[in-house]
């Protein structure tokens, strides 16, 4: 890689490898040397991500008004008439999405000093911790498709090393191992839509496939093609339907892995590349409107497997697809930057969330929310709070950062033609509120009466319930809510600073209705009310109207019944016809054709070796027999 | 008489007793004098068409003491190869060295 700039010049140019590269050394440093030592791992590994956090701020401030992106590249690979070029490239979304996962992951990684205390992983875990930050951080800002996608697979990586980090726990690898396939099907689809787009763009550049030169160059038909199958990628990683069930799953990795996948990097790497390419979407009405239907249909999915599972993780993983579908529904409506500010707001309040599940995790080592509400979860009183400010956040209720957001994204969905879309925007955002709210009142106001069910196995056994721990878990958590609670305030200046270089014909901004974000509150506000009714008042049954109903019930615990079609797909199409056939063909095809090889060559041999008497004197005469003839021969025909 | 196919003559049924005692014999010595006596056929047929057909200049006498030269050294191989398979297997029948026949 060659940069031909005096790179230390370049306080952008260093800030920036400085931010991206950081965290790999750390994971070197970890992995090669620091191993045996924990605090040290944790020490390194903290303040890479620090050194990284203070890059990308620094980023941020320094280009807040930014004339034009800023494409630093050095060529790594050229093939012919591709050139493939190494990077960074630094326009409003790549700097704020910087900027949002190095803030995350320094919060997730202080946390974790708390809730990892005492693992035998522990310089493990944060040796991965740091791979995860440097394969997201270099993926938000990669100049080109082939960058993008390579570190893409690295945060696949990551995350199923940290998702299966609790390795000896087969439920643990088996989620690790179902999140790597399951998104790798969506990869391998994006990664054909690259191809497409590499062999009749002839480029992968991102700002070359943002113009207007992706018009010229490629016909509406491919433009399609080429982003419905770039969207494959972002439906694996995003856990969009119908690849969305290894989120669930991945629920088994610790909780701050899953506050930091959840919120910030895995699957905010799907939208965000959505993001990333929005201008080249935008030029396929077509696949713009798939990509609503799939995020609507993901969205109310997702949301409907929420309003019944007792885990407290599980609730949130679902609500995560649920607002990723939304942030797809925004982003596909043509509200860029409504979709980029839900991400935003979505990555604070959504890791609050999972960290303050975490602290309740941690303390009574159980996932079950009934129980934990029975064993006074209320008490903690910094994870109670901070867990009611982000539910309101995601439920939409003003003043927090989720309403604004959720505010922007229906302003654009109440502008397409059809009202079907902000119909369902408009349920999915009452279901938010009521599974939100449904847990918060479970924890908040326990049923003596009910009845004592099978704890759901959770938690890792290790007891430190230090009070040092405890505010090292706590501090992340109020810096978040204070984030949170401010985020929603700064939407001007951010959609703004977004908009700047965004140059795109089919972005228009929210729909000037004045009802729509007061129809929003109320149903938000209904949801919560129904929560309330059902889980919250004195005397409450503490049963949801779907469990009343058992068919329904079943439906939403078994997630739409989407895991099984999957297994049957597997047995009966996978294993029953591919892999049946191929072992036969393997056994009788392959083995036979070449058993028999070996067998015609041995018997060849025995036939041959009759000829090898041990008599020179034999060969010798077949030899002057043969030359005989052959004089013969010439003598009769010449 | 003095004429070239006489010569050739003489000198296809030296190659041709050579070739039929190096088919027949049993006797590695045997075998030894059967090639020398094709080799002397092949000489003949040198010095008879240096004689008739090409006289100047005389390669084919200078080719023949090359096959007397050669003769010698190839009769000192090969004895010394029969030497060789004598003390191996106590003979020079070439029956009894058959160890490697398939």
């Amino acid at each position: 890689m060659t940069v031909n700039l005096a790179w230390t010049q370049d306080p952008n140019l260093l800030a920036a490898a400085l931010s991206a590269l950081t965290p790999f050394a750390a994971f070197a440093l970890i992995m090669l040397f620091a191993r045996p030592h924990a605090r040290l791992s944790a020490g390194i590994s903290i303040a890479a991500v620090g050194v990284s956090l203070a890059g990308a701020v620094f980023l941020l401030v320094r280009n807040w008004s930014l004339p034009a992106p800023i494409q630093i590249t050095g060529r790594w690979l050229i093939s012919g008439d591709i050139i493939i070029p190494f990077g960074f490239l630094l326009d409003p979304l790549s700097l704020l999405m910087l900027t949002i996962v190095a803030t995350i992951s320094c919060l997730v990684q202080v946390y974790s000093l708390g809730y990892m205390a005492g693992d035998p992983g522990f310089s493990r875990y944060f040796g991965f911790q740091s791979l995860f930050a440097w394969a997201m951080l270099t993926l938000t800002i990669s100049p080109t498709m082939i960058q993008l996608y390579i570190f893409w697979e690295l945060v696949g990586l990551a995350s199923y090393f940290l998702i299966g980090f609790w390795y000896e726990k087969f439920s643990a690898s088996e989620a690790g191992k179902k999140a790597f396939v399951m998104t790798r099907l969506g990869d391998i689809a994006f990664f054909l839509g690259l191809l497409v787009v590499l062999i009749h763009f002839g480029n992968l550049n991102i700002l070359d496939m943002n113009g207007p030169q992706a018009t010229e160059r490629l016909s509406p038909v491919l433009l399609t093609v080429s982003a419905l199958l770039i969207f494959g990628g972002v439906m694996g990683k995003s856990a969009q339907f119908p690849l969305l069930t290894w989120l669930p799953d991945a629920m088994e990795g610790p909780t701050p892995v899953s506050a930091l996948l959840h919120s910030a990097t895995m699957v905010a790497a799907g939208v965000y590349m959505f993001a990333r390419i929005f201008p080249f979407f935008s030029h396929s009405a077509n696949a713009m409107t798939v990509c609503l239907s799939i995020g609507t249909i993901t969205m109310l999915l997702s949301s409907t497997m929420a309003m019944v599972t007792r885990d407290i993780k599980q609730v949130w993983a679902y609500s995560t697809i649920s607002q990723l579908g939304f942030m797809v529904m925004g982003l596909a409506a043509g509200g860029y930057a409504a979709g980029v500010f839900h991400l935003t707001t979505h990555a604070g309040f959504k890791a609050l969330l999972f960290l303050c599940s975490g602290v309740f995790i941690h303390h009574y080592e159980t996932n079950d929310m009934f129980v934990i509400g029975r064993h006074g979860g209320r008490g903690l009183l910094i994870p109670m709070v901070c867990m009611s400010l982000a539910a309101a956040a995601l439920s939409g209720l003003p003043p927090f950062s989720g309403f604004f957001s959720k505010e922007a994204i229906m302003g654009v969905l109440a502008g397409q033609h059809n009202p079907i879309w902000l119909a369902a925007g408009l349920l999915g955002a009452f279901l938010t509120a009521y599974y939100s709210f449904r847990l918060i009142f479970i924890i908040l106001r326990p049923n003596p009466t009910e009845r004592v069910h099978a704890e759901t196995p959770g938690g890792h056994g290790n007891g430190h319930h230090a009070a040092g721990l405890y505010w090292v878990m706590a501090w992340p958590l109020i810096i978040l809510a204070a984030v949170t609670l401010v985020l929603g305030f700064f939407q001007d200046p951010l959609e703004a600073f977004l908009a700047r270089l965004q140059t795109v014909s089919g972005s228009h901004g929210a729909g000037h209705h004045a009802w729509l974000p007061i129809a929003a509150v109320s149903l938000a506000l209904a949801g919560t009310g129904l929560a309330w009714l059902e889980f919250g008042r004195k005397g409450a049954a503490q049963m949801g109207f779907v469990e009343r109903i058992p068919a329904l019930r079943a439906l939403f615990a078994n997630r739409w019944y989407l895991d099984h079609v999957y297994r049957r797909f597997l047995d009966y199409v996978i294993y029953g016809t591919f892999s049946n056939l191929f072992t036969r063909n393997d056994r009788r095809v392959i083995d036979g054709a070449i058993d028999g090889m070996c067998r015609a060559t041995i018997g060849s041999g025995r036939l041959l070796s009759f000829v090898q008497s041990g008599m020179l004197q034999y060969n010798l005469m077949v030899m002057f027999a043969a030359l005989a003839l052959v004089a013969l021969g010439f003598y009769l025909l010449g | 008489m003095n004429s070239l196919t006489t010569y050739l003559f003489i000198a296809a049924a030296l190659f041709v007793i050579g070739v039929f005692g190096l088919l027949q014999r049993r006797s590695l010595i045997g075998m030894l004098i059967a090639i020398e006596l094709m080799l002397n056929g092949a000489s003949v047929n040198f010095m008879a068409f240096n004689r008739f057909l090409a006289p100047d200049p005389i390669i084919g006498q200078v080719y023949t003491l090359f096959i007397m030269g050669f003769a010698a050294a190839e009769t000192i191989i090969a004895l010394s190869i029969i030497i060789a398979v004598f003390r191996r297997i106590h003979s020079i029948n070439i029956e009894q060295a058959r160890n490697l026949r398939g």
